[in-house]
């Protein structure tokens, strides 16, 4: 198997909408603004689920 | 494809082989479709959590004062809630020591390990129901204006996703009794374990939003 197709890699999908929704939520937190939890929360749960649909996706396929 | 229960698969390997990760690749539809419904259900109450922030946010006291007493509303985590909690979580490493041991083909330690399971989730939601009484008589109603609102919507939603894995947890139950499952052939343990863990979580995160986070424009 080919070492990025490994099902383990799907979190790294995920992580990229937490890195994201970490970054939505320390802009507003450094600015002082009112922090938009709303959207943080989205965008990290959509981060958890991409991760799980990647990880279908990956590990679904047939290797041969 | 076979005719057997497997997508993308070969004939000769678990189940659950896309869990495992084995050479031959492939996954097998009930915990693909398992996935694929989990993926869903994460959004959905993503939305739900998204909405209790939304309403928080444009609440200046939060929890809000009782009408009927003049003080903030409070969640009690003794004695109801905690000790829920702790069981919910207990019944997450039940619900794998029987996956655990159907894999390894203990049908006594796999039946002994779910009915276990269901209990506690029957309790859990017996437990979930005295509280939502005592909460009544305190005056927190689904009507006590957005903070009665979301607060039984997000656990009202959470206990019928409970109530849920314990149909499930029944059917494998029920199926495990009569000798359904065998260490090669028990896909919907697997993908009622994975629903369980899912509903755990869950749950671990709403507790730590309403009973641990910190309210707002304390009086």
């Amino acid at each position: 198997m080919h070492p990025l197709r490994h099902p383990r890699n799907a979190i790294f999908v995920g992580l990229l909408f937490v890195t994201i929704g970490a970054i939505y939520w320390g802009v507003q937190y450094v600015a002082g603004w009112e922090v938009d939890y709303a959207g943080v929360t989205l965008l990290v749960l959509l981060g958890v689920a991409m991760a799980v649909m990647a990880y279908v996706l990956i590990a679904g396929s047939p290797n041969d | 494809m076979t005719t057997e229960s497997h997508a993308l698969t070969t004939t000769d390997h678990s189940p659950v082989a896309g869990l495992s990760h084995d050479t031959s690749g492939g996954i097998s539809n009930v915990v693909l479709g398992m996935l694929l419904f989990l993926t869903s259900e994460v959004m959905f109450f993503a939305g739900l959590f998204a909405a209790y922030f939304a309403v928080r946010a444009k609440t200046e006291l939060w929890p809000p004062l009782n009408p009927e007493t003049g003080g903030q509303f409070h969640l009690e985590i003794l004695p109801l809630v905690g000790p829920a909690t702790f069981i919910l979580i207990l019944s997450s490493l039940t619900c794998q020591m029987a996956v655990w041991a159907i894999r390894r083909g203990d049908h006594v330690a796999f039946v002994r390990n779910i009915a276990v399971t269901f209990l506690i989730g029957v309790t859990f939601l017996v437990m979930q129901a005295i509280d939502y009484v005592e909460l009544g008589a305190e005056g927190l109603t689904m009507a006590s204006g957005p903070y009665g609102t979301t607060y039984f919507t997000l656990t009202g939603f959470h206990g019928a996703h409970v109530f849920g894995g314990v149909v499930m947890l029944g059917v494998v139950l029920y199926r495990g009794m009569a000798g359904q499952f065998s260490a090669r052939h028990h896909d919907a343990v697997e993908a009622t374990s994975l629903y369980w863990h899912f509903v755990d979580v869950v749950w671990i995160l709403l507790f730590s939003l309403l009973y641990l986070l910190p309210g707002k424009g304390h009086i």
